[in-house]
């Protein structure tokens, strides 16, 4: 084994505290019993009842909640016929494509949304945002989904073909089965930034369609209240339950490398 | 115990789809109405407010050029009405069905945004003007009715480190002119030039320009004094009394005159119910409806109606209800022209990239 450097570690450590400090202190301040993010003055679980009488907000969260898993299986499912798509058939046009949207600015991809909708007479509302999540989220999960593959041994799909599956029995027992990882990483991928997703949203949304995010935001301007911690406190939560329980589902999942197999 | 709350449960059940048809969507800034204010005008008209949020101008402009519609009532500011006006985005008011727009002090009708107030009704307003530490601006003998505070390097020397400023071109050049003795809205490449000049001398005597964070670091006294928002200044004492913090923070407007923001209530070309609309404008020109706003969040209030519902002791700020001699000195920013803007960031450019 190596010897680890402690300039490694160090670094490390820095950039660790750097990406979980920040959250640690969110988490904190939701149970500090002043409305001020400055400084500790108390215990309280006062932020967490307020937060659950707050309809605006139980409002947004359930919005955010069921855009967010509409717009990751259905851009789940797209995605990784995308990303096979891709793989199998070396076109050149289909991975621009599919593709673009990463690449596009989002205020671009919602401005042109919302242009889009408005002129199809689409109402703006919960179906326009999931529509557009979906749009962005594929491109995401397409090429998780192709870099799987591109990691696949294609000897066991001639295997299997040569054994007598059909297409499709191949694609069920042999293909998917090995690319599960990928899809799985895709479709949290596409939940976590359905869940988020600011700019995009705030373009397609409609009148009285509010997810969490728009709701955070708009609160910004008037001093954010602790509140506002007690919920992203309860969406880390969320977040981290899903990687808890995807991992459970398949220990393997959340890693990416192919050299473990023997 | 259990039958009362099961009869309201199905009466709300069965009161519902005659309700549902009855929304007004309200396109508003957070926490900009008050909650009673909204449950009593619902009850009114029987019908439901639906609120969605902007934080920004910028963010509405946008959103309407691009189409977007099913609101009923917006309220931007002043100089974006101009704009929405220009872009044929709004429906002209019907003042038939508008009695208590007398309420509103003349002062702040007939301006140039929108001439004879065809399209807009006052709503509430902010003025940008000092806030500080009452104990430490005593301590250290500062005045606090001039922008000579924040600008001239013989006061700022006592708060080095201690004052911040907005992070918005257009306000703090505004101050920077005012403090020259020009107008707010002056257009004089020279002029700019001095108030240019005038605020990089004071850079490296502020901690930040800062457009968010002020109120916290108001409250926690580690900032003294600031340039902001007169609703910001007033949230700011309230988090400090809340917090139980010793000192107070108090609004100083400056004796050579600042910015006023009027936001004003219209009505969207697109509106899917204009009759609603105009009922709900009408309900909030209503002194205390339009006082409840202000008892709040301390928002200024160009209702004169308003006054007499007051909380008494938010009459000791100068900027819900603004004196006329400090009236006469409030001036709402125009927009510039392309050629204006462009000069006008080249400045501010080099004003951040100072040492």
């Amino acid at each position: 084994m190596r010897r680890r450097s402690p300039w490694l570690c160090a670094c490390a450590l820095a950039a660790y505290a750097f990406l979980y400090i920040p959250l640690v202190i969110v988490v904190v301040y939701s149970f500090n019993d002043s409305r001020l993010n400055a400084e500790w003055v108390g215990f309280t679980l006062d932020w967490y009842r307020k937060l659950f009488q707050n309809d605006e907000m139980l409002t947004a969260a359930g919005n955010s909640l069921l855009i967010g898993l509409t717009a990751s299986v259905v851009s789940t499912v797209l995605g990784t016929m995308a990303g096979m798509a891709m793989y199998r058939y070396k076109l050149r046009l289909l991975p621009l494509l599919v593709l673009t949207p990463i690449a596009i600015p989002e205020i671009l991809m919602g401005v042109s949304l919302l242009i889009f909708f408005v002129m199809l007479n689409i109402t703006l509302g919960l179906v326009s945002v999931a529509l557009a999540h979906i749009a962005f989220c594929i491109g995401f999960v397409a090429i998780v989904v192709r870099a799987r593959l591109a990691g696949m041994d294609e000897s066991l799909v001639e295997a299997a073909r040569d054994c007598g599956a059909s297409p499709w029995q191949t694609f069920r027992y042999v293909t998917l089965p090995l690319i599960m990882p990928g899809v799985i990483a895709g479709a949290l991928m596409a939940f976590t930034l359905s869940i988020d997703d600011f700019v995009i949203t705030f373009f397609t949304a409609g009148a009285g369609t509010v997810t969490l995010p728009l709701q955070i935001y708009s609160m910004i301007k008037i001093a954010v209240t602790p509140e506002v911690n007690a919920v992203s406190t309860l969406l880390m939560l969320l977040t981290l339950l899903l990687i808890v329980v995807a991992s459970r589902l398949s220990p393997n999942l959340l890693r990416s490398d192919q050299e473990t197999a023997p | 115990m259990k039958n009362p709350l099961a009869i309201a449960a199905a009466a709300a059940l069965l009161a519902a789809p005659a309700h549902a048809a009855d929304k007004l969507h309200l396109y508003n800034w957070n926490n900009y109405i008050a909650p009673e204010t909204v449950k009593r005008f619902e009850a009114l008209c029987k019908c439901e407010v639906v609120q969605t949020y902007y934080s920004d101008n910028e963010e509405l402009l946008a959103k309407l050029a691009a189409g977007a519609k099913g609101y009923d009532v917006l309220v931007p500011t002043a100089n974006v009405v101009q704009p929405l006006i220009k872009g044929g985005q709004l429906k002209p008011l019907d003042k038939a069905q508008l009695p208590n727009l007398k309420n509103v002090d003349p002062a702040y009708m007939n301006t140039p945004f929108d001439p004879g107030n065809q399209y807009s009704a006052p709503y509430a307003m902010s003025t940008t003007i000092l806030g500080y530490n009452d104990e430490k601006m005593k301590e250290l003998g500062l005045p606090t009715d001039t922008w000579a505070v924040i600008f001239d390097p013989k006061y700022l020397e006592k708060v080095k480190g201690r004052v911040t400023v907005l992070d918005s071109s257009s306000e703090l050049f505004a101050a920077a002119l005012k403090y020259l003795g020009y107008s707010a809205n002056d257009t004089d490449p020279k002029h700019w030039d001095e108030a240019a000049a005038l605020i990089k001398k004071a850079k490296p005597y502020w901690a930040a320009f800062n457009a968010s964070s002020y109120i916290k670091e108001l409250t926690v006294g580690n900032i003294w004094l600031v340039h902001g928002y007169s609703n910001d200044i007033f949230q700011a004492n309230l988090d400090a009394q809340a917090a139980g913090r010793k000192f107070h923070i108090l609004q100083g407007v400056p004796k050579e005159g600042a910015v006023l923001a009027v936001d004003n209530m219209v009505i969207h070309k697109a509106a899917p119910r204009p009759d609603l609309a105009l009922k709900f404008i009408n309900f909030m020109l209503d002194g205390k409806n339009s006082a409840e706003l202000t008892n709040l969040i301390g928002s200024g209030n160009p209702n004169l109606d308003a006054q007499q519902y007051i909380k008494p002791e938010l009459l000791k700020y100068p900027a819900i209800f603004p004196p006329k001699a400090l009236q006469a000195k409030l001036e709402q920013l125009q927009d510039l022209t392309p050629a204006q803007r462009r000069l006008r960031n080249k400045l501010w450019t080099e004003i951040k990239a100072s040492k």
